[in-house]
């Protein structure tokens, strides 16, 4: 037998920070596979995992996905245990990626890619966690690939093109980045055309182009766009926000409205403001599909055991919804332009509205707090 | 919000943020600790996972209880005292009883309940369908106070099943749980460090035990659902402080629920009295909608500042179910993908009822007849 004088080893400090996992969706034909498959050769510094999103059928037991390391491809399986579904506050497919990356080590990146026609909105659900569930993923972002040249005019030979366009119109709508893919193949005025239209759709998020399907990670990686930590980048998303005014129209039902408050804001009133509008559709017969906004918070007593966070940050996709306090190190002087501002992107979102409601807010949590 | 898990070394509940580098090289998972004194002192223990992993392993079984021949999973490491015993035959329900749509799957997968998957809606039921859900959940507490009779040191939980599974059939009852994504019994009991979806087998119980006996019957289209955490025979003081404490939770939650109110805020009444006695909120089961379907949306979390979609309207019905633990609020599973137990094996105890939002408040659907009190309280 083998002597037992194995060293104790000092400890280590533990990896425990949690992997962001990045929704990539797009039509076909807009090159968002070979966009993929490009990221997971070519990122030789770091672990990135694709996983083809076929969740939810309930009969898979097990679903491959394609781990990219140092250049070279390999297959890792996800192994989908169906027990314990009932009230089980993580989805399936969340707990499987847990369970291999505990097995088999941490990736760097997880992208999900939707298939063509999908929804993100609901999957971005399932990996929007809350924070307190130590996962040990947590989403990133939503990546929309859209075709350079034909953007949004359907190239699809479908059967039903109207679900085609809204489920395109959809998938631009709920991104946190959009990439223009294939750049290559367009011109300027082309290219600058289709930026205008998709900004219309979603103003609330970045753009950048690619060219043959390359993009530089630096760009899509580290969204953070769902925690307090993606602060700055929704700011200066915000910055544009008085550039959307006198676009040229596309024909579509979804639209972008933004607008700015001039008084600091309780968590009370943003709570109350984004429940009655995503939860009992206020805004009806407006539906919405995004939500987002920067609230410098109202400076009270609080008794919140965040210490009374000077800014929050808002993000809802569809009815889910959260507010989170941004760290101090993101914040630099106080800019007196506006206090708080707001982007919402549905289908007939109106502007006045919606500042209406917000106004009610406004009044009915300072009437009930007396 | 830092992240940490719990010290490994046995008896140490200390917070770790520290790993055996040995562990991460050879690809185990977990082996934290707090500190490298403490680490040290495990050393001897902890270094024969390094031998296992590397196949050198010669105790093959020092996990297992040795009068227990029942091994079925040789290598798993198991986080308290607990072992699985040998499960009886499956049980059937006469064809009469009508069924929900999973009862006769292959796998077990409820279609209807997957057909919502997406969605937030929350029911608001008319009145008749409210009261269909009264009588299933009447019946179900019946089923429970039949199960409740049973429980005693010697028995087994195949026992409590038996008599579970019958009180249903006679009273025309489909017992829920059978077959649910395959789950092969008609109720869960979960002794001590399982938190929840124990499956009834051949040990029997114990001086000591805390035992939590889950129902949930199907009647006439409707589910109704309902557990207790009881005593066997004299509990530790620490497991009475935490059932009770446990109840308390429920009870604090349930006054919090009528028109108006968010799911989310359930979560926070329950971590906050949870918290002041020192327990830990299980995050990763929640309440659920209930109504023709067994789980469906609201999803209602027990633990503060959750993300929960909806607000309470009249008609809704819903459960309520806090698991609170002694230790970690953490929970691992047994490799018979149900059993969810402590990752520290401390003690875990729940309580539930099935609920009715009414116009001014709450209706609690499974509720003992003209008594409020559970079991453990008011035997």
């Amino acid at each position: 037998m083998d002597s037992d004088n194995e060293e104790i080893p000092e400890l280590v400090e533990a990896d425990l920070k949690p992997v962001p996992v990045t929704i990539v969706t797009g039509f076909l034909g807009s090159g968002k596979t070979t966009l993929l498959n490009y990221i997971l050769t070519e990122q030789h510094s770091k672990k990135i995992a694709v996983i083809l999103n076929e969740f939810g059928e309930g009969s898979a037991v097990e679903k491959s996905l394609t781990v990219g390391q140092d250049g070279e491809l390999f297959e890792e399986w996800l192994e989908l245990r169906n027990g314990c579904l009932c009230c089980s506050v993580k989805d399936n497919g969340v707990k499987a990626i847990e369970n291999l990356m505990q097995k088999r080590g941490k990736f760097d990146y997880i992208l999900l890619e939707t298939t063509g026609l999908a929804d993100p909105g609901p999957i971005a659900s399932i990996f929007w966690l809350d924070s307190d569930l130590g996962s040990s993923v947590f989403l990133d972002g939503i990546i929309t690939v859209v075709d350079a040249k034909y953007g949004l005019k359907n190239r699809e030979i479908t059967s039903d093109t109207e679900a085609a366009i809204n489920a395109a119109e959809r998938q631009i709508a709920l991104a946190d980045l959009l990439i223009l893919n294939k750049a290559d193949l367009t011109n300027e005025a082309e290219l600058n055309g289709l930026k205008e239209a998709v900004r219309q759709l979603n103003g609330a998020s970045d753009i950048v182009t690619s060219q043959r399907c390359r993009v530089d990670l630096d760009k899509i990686l580290d969204l953070k766009a769902y925690s307090g930590n993606g602060f700055s980048r929704l700011r200066s998303l915000m910055d544009d926000v008085s550039k959307l005014d006198g676009l040229s129209h596309i024909d579509s039902s979804i639209n972008t409205v933004t607008f700015e408050w001039s008084t600091p804001l309780s968590e009370d009133v943003i709570n109350l403001f984004a429940q009655r509008i995503l939860w009992e559709n206020a805004l009806h017969p407006a539906a919405i599909i995004r939500m987002k906004g920067l609230i410098k918070a109202k400076e009270n007593g609080g008794g919140d055991d965040d210490g009374g966070a000077a800014f929050f940050m808002l993000q809802g996709v569809y009815e889910m919804y959260d507010l989170q306090p941004v760290p101090g190190q993101f914040l630099d002087d106080a800019d007196a332009a506006a206090a708080c501002r707001f982007i919402i992107i549905g289908r007939g979102v109106k502007k006045d509205e919606a500042m209406d409601l917000l106004r009610i807010c406004v009044s009915d949590s300072s009437s009930s707090a007396r | 919000m830092s992240e940490t898990r719990i010290c490994e070394s046995p008896g140490c509940k200390a917070e770790s943020k520290l790993q055996c580098p040995t562990c991460v090289k050879l690809g185990i998972n977990g082996s934290y600790f707090c500190t490298q004194d403490c680490f040290k002192s495990n050393w001897k223990t902890h270094k024969v996972l390094h031998k296992l992993v590397q196949g050198k392993d010669e105790s093959s079984s020092a996990s297992q209880d040795s009068s227990d021949p029942f091994t079925p999973w040789p290598f798993f490491k198991f986080s308290g005292k607990l072992r699985p015993y040998q499960l009886s035959g499956t049980r059937t329900v006469p064809a009469h009883i009508p069924r929900p749509d999973y009862a006769d799957h292959f796998k077990g997968i409820p279609v209807s309940e997957q057909k919502e998957k997406n969605s937030h809606q929350i029911k608001v039921l008319s009145d008749e369908e409210i009261e269909e859900m009264r009588v299933a959940c009447k019946l179900g507490r019946e089923v429970l106070d039949e199960a409740a009779k049973t429980l005693d040191i010697g028995v087994t939980t195949d026992e409590v099943d038996r008599v579970v599974h019958e009180a249903c059939i006679e009273r025309n009852c489909y017992p829920s749980p059978l077959n649910y994504y395959q789950f092969p019994k008609s109720c869960c009991t979960s002794i001590n460090e399982v938190i929840c979806h124990g499956i009834p087998d051949h040990r029997p119980l114990q001086e000591g035990d805390i035992c939590n006996v889950d129902v949930t019957v199907y009647h006439r289209g409707f589910h109704g659902d309902l557990n207790e955490t009881f005593f066997i025979g004299n509990v530790s003081d620490s497991a009475k402080k935490l059932v009770n404490v446990t109840w308390e939770c429920l009870k604090k939650s349930m006054d919090a629920v009528k028109p108006g109110e968010k799911y989310r805020e359930i979560g926070n009444v329950i971590q906050k009295h949870a918290q002041a006695n020192n327990f830990s909120v299980v995050r990763s089961y929640c309440g659920h909608g209930i109504n023709q379907l067994f789980h469906t949306a609201p999803s209602v979390p027990h633990y503060a500042k959750n993300k929960a979609i909806g607000i309470m309207k009249p008609g809704h019905c819903f459960t309520i179910e806090p698991m609170i633990s002694e230790g970690s609020w953490r929970d691992e599973m047994w490799p018979d993908n149900w059993t969810a137990v402590t990752i520290d094996g401390m003690l875990s105890a729940q309580f539930e009822h099935t609920l009715l939002v009414t116009d001014d408040g709450v209706e609690v659907l499974t509720e003992r007849p003209g008594n409020p009190l559970p079991h453990f309280l008011s035997p």
